[in-house]
């Protein structure tokens, strides 16, 4: 950087420029989107709507899955992604202008999937073709989310272990949409390639393990070794542990995915790959609950924050979702209970690990657009002087324990007790958006430091580039 | 005496931990050979054929290399270190702070401007960058030209270019200054050990050795 020289207004507008290659503006409405969907999700289901009501394979459950499943955590995840891969490289985005049409694509994709699964079910009426108009606007949106990270990933290379993660992540995004549009294709009749067919018929669990266990869970697994070690101030890692972990569970994915879709289309046994790839992702699981273990051990701050709290409570429900999923297995009730575990793991898991971190995220975002600009001028508040966490820690106490009560009511199969878990689940997930809103509106900023001179109130949906 | 290596981001540099002090207090950067004069040791390590640059820390020495193998590198130069250190020569001949000559006016607006740089802080960890050790050094040169050699807790952090343009607005405002020039390193990479006593206390982090 050549010398500054003052006064320079020039420069200082330069300067803005700059720092907005720091802030992903679009993360917000991202955050907002997928916590309008995670808020109709859970209402769905206190009303009853879907499982246990309803059949696992009713169009209402499908609703209910892809709300959560796309519109709540893989809309976090995309807005989280565009944030955060440029920290887990230390590059730049590739694309700041793709987010907002990719996040289009999305909703509109979104919708026309549900419209679709609501015309299946009678429910609506229409001649409309909405399956191949959501298989068309979710596969140009996830698309445009792939080259937007995968360009910055690519350019950034060799990549750190968590970075490598978050590869493995998008390659399992690529499959779940691939199987999603081999799905509307067969299902609308475009083709009758037998071996399709038979991936429709059979296909199902891969399409689940993709997104749940490749996209989303091995994403946050990678994300959670970057984030964590810099909130907690601890040591990156990157040992021959680590890197086991991320093996076994790059092979995993590989084994269920591609070893399930040949073992499909040359009838050989999808369970056979199905059990090889389950040994390998609890041999990374393992190994990543090791580290995460190390991690908490080894942070400087002893004293940690309400979200990495509260993503040792996300960690203890993968943790006992992997039991879960291994006694049942052992059992021999595993299909029976398959809906309990995929709720735990979405919920349990990757949800909790979601709002702990969106609560983190949010007040730094907000921290980043107001008082990043000042620094330096004038006196700025703390990240941490954004938000009161002992307002918050009550919320996400009610949220984990009513999510882990709702488990015990699929497990027992108690569909009205399930349905007042969810509704104390949709009453926790409000108090914590509240939160959430008072730490945009800086509500818990002193007043004497709340909005320094030339700073605007920041929006709701949108982050801006604020300089004065 | 057990020299430990360790391997750094960049494959071009590589971490020797000596299990002694290397500085007692700050850290040196050594870019050239002439500008090791003042360390006996730095002398010894750039007459090793492929040493590029140096870097002395409380307990850590990076040695970068213009080229070669490592594997050919490292013998020579664990050898150079240990007979160092077994010799009881000094790292540097004087201490830090008096190398170099410094006006005591120029010290006095290189104190002013850490105080300036006080205003400064993490928005993570709340504290100022200069207890928090993020401000490896503060020179100033005839004319009011302020250099600030700065890094952040870690590499690619989102608040990276508001600390820097915040260092450089907060320089600005001493009265003198003229010119600021920030330059972000990660060289050495900053750890917890570099903390003032007293952000050390303010954040609950004990003593200990860096991570």
């Amino acid at each position: 950087m050549p010398a500054a020289r003052r006064p320079a207004p020039l420069q200082q507008k330069k300067n803005a420029i700059v720092l907005g290659a720091t802030l992903s503006r679009w993360t917000m409405s991202y955050f907002a989107a997928a916590l309008i969907a995670f808020l109709a999700a859970e209402l769905l289901m206190t009303l009853g709507y879907g499982y246990p009501s309803a059949p696992v394979e009713s169009a209402s459950t499908l609703v209910l899955v892809h709300l959560v499943v796309l519109g709540w955590l893989s809309l976090l995840m995309c807005g989280a992604l565009f944030q955060f891969v440029p920290v887990l490289v230390a590059r730049a985005l590739y694309s700041d202008s793709l987010p907002l049409p990719t996040l289009v694509c999305l909703i509109v994709g979104l919708a026309a999937l549900l419209l679709g699964f609501l015309q299946m079910d009678g429910f609506v009426s229409t001649v409309f073709a909405f399956f191949p108009a959501a298989a068309a606007l979710l596969a140009i949106g996830f698309g445009l989310a792939l080259w937007n990270l995968g360009r910055t990933l690519w350019a950034a290379r060799p990549l750190p272990l968590p970075a490598r993660f978050v590869v493995v992540g998008l390659c399992s995004l690529a499959a779940t949409v691939t199987f999603g549009i081999i799905f509307t294709l067969v299902l609308r009749g475009v083709t009758d390639n037998p071996h399709l067919a038979d991936v429709v018929a059979n296909g199902v669990p891969l399409h689940a393990i993709a997104g749940l266990g490749g996209w989303l869970t091995f994403t946050a697994m990678g994300v959670s070794y970057r984030l964590l070690a810099m909130f907690m101030l601890a040591p990156d890692l990157d040992s021959s542990r680590s890197r086991a972990g991320f093996y076994s569970g790059t092979a995993a994915l590989a084994v269920a995915i591609g070893g399930g879709v040949a073992a499909i289309c040359f009838a050989a046994s999808l369970t056979l790959a199905l059990l090889a790839a389950g040994l390998l992702g609890l041999c990374a699981l393992v190994l990543y609950g090791a580290d995460m273990l190390r991690l908490y051990r080894a942070r400087k701050r002893r004293v940690i924050e309400l979200n990495s709290r509260m993503a040792a409570f996300a960690m203890a429900g993968l943790a006992a979702s992997v039991i879960l999923i291994v006694a049942l297995a052992a059992l021999g009730f595993f299909a029976q209970h398959v809906a309990a575990t995929a709720f735990l793991v979405a919920f349990g898991w990757l949800s909790g690990l979601g709002l702990a971190k969106l609560y983190k995220i949010t007040a730094f975002l907000t921290w980043l657009e107001c008082y990043g600009p000042v620094l330096g001028k004038t006196a700025t508040p703390r990240v941490q002087d954004l938000a009161v966490e002992r307002r918050a820690i009550r919320w996400f106490f009610l949220y984990f324990c009513a999510v882990w009560a709702a488990t015990a009511a699929l497990l027992l199969e108690m569909p009205m007790a399930f349905q007042a878990c969810a509704g104390l689940m949709l009453i926790a997930s409000l108090g914590i958006i509240v939160q959430l809103v008072r730490i945009r509106r800086l509500l818990d900023v002193g007043v004497a430091m709340r909005l320094p001179p030339g700073i605007r109130m920041p929006q709701l949906l949108r982050c801006s580039v604020q300089h004065d | 005496m057990f020299i430990q290596t360790e391997a750094t981001a960049d494959p071009a540099s590589l971490k020797f931990l000596p299990g002694r002090q290397v500085l007692a207090e700050g850290t040196l950067q050594i870019r050239d050979r002439e500008a090791a004069a003042r360390s006996p040791l730095a002398v010894k390590l750039f007459n090793v054929d492929g040493v590029a640059a140096l870097s002395f820390g409380a307990d850590t020495i990076i040695i970068t290399k213009s080229g070669g193998d490592w594997q050919h590198l490292k013998p020579a130069l664990l050898g150079v270190i240990m007979e160092h250190f077994m010799s009881g020569a000094p790292v540097v001949l004087e201490p830090i702070k008096a190398i170099g000559e410094v006006s005591s006016e120029a010290q006095a607006m290189v104190a002013t401007v850490k105080e300036a740089l006080r205003l400064v802080i993490d928005p993570e960890l709340g504290y100022n960058i200069v207890d928090l050790g993020l401000v490896y050094d503060v020179a100033i040169e005839d004319g009011g030209v302020a250099n600030i050699t700065m890094t952040t807790t870690t590499r690619g952090c989102p608040a990276t270019n508001y600390l820097k343009d915040g260092a450089r607005d907060a320089a600005w405002s001493v009265v003198g200054v003229e010119f600021v020039d920030v330059k972000l390193t990660y060289e050495p990479p900053w750890t917890p050990e570099m903390m003032s006593v007293e952000a050390k206390r303010h954040l609950g982090i004990a003593d200990g050795d860096g991570w």
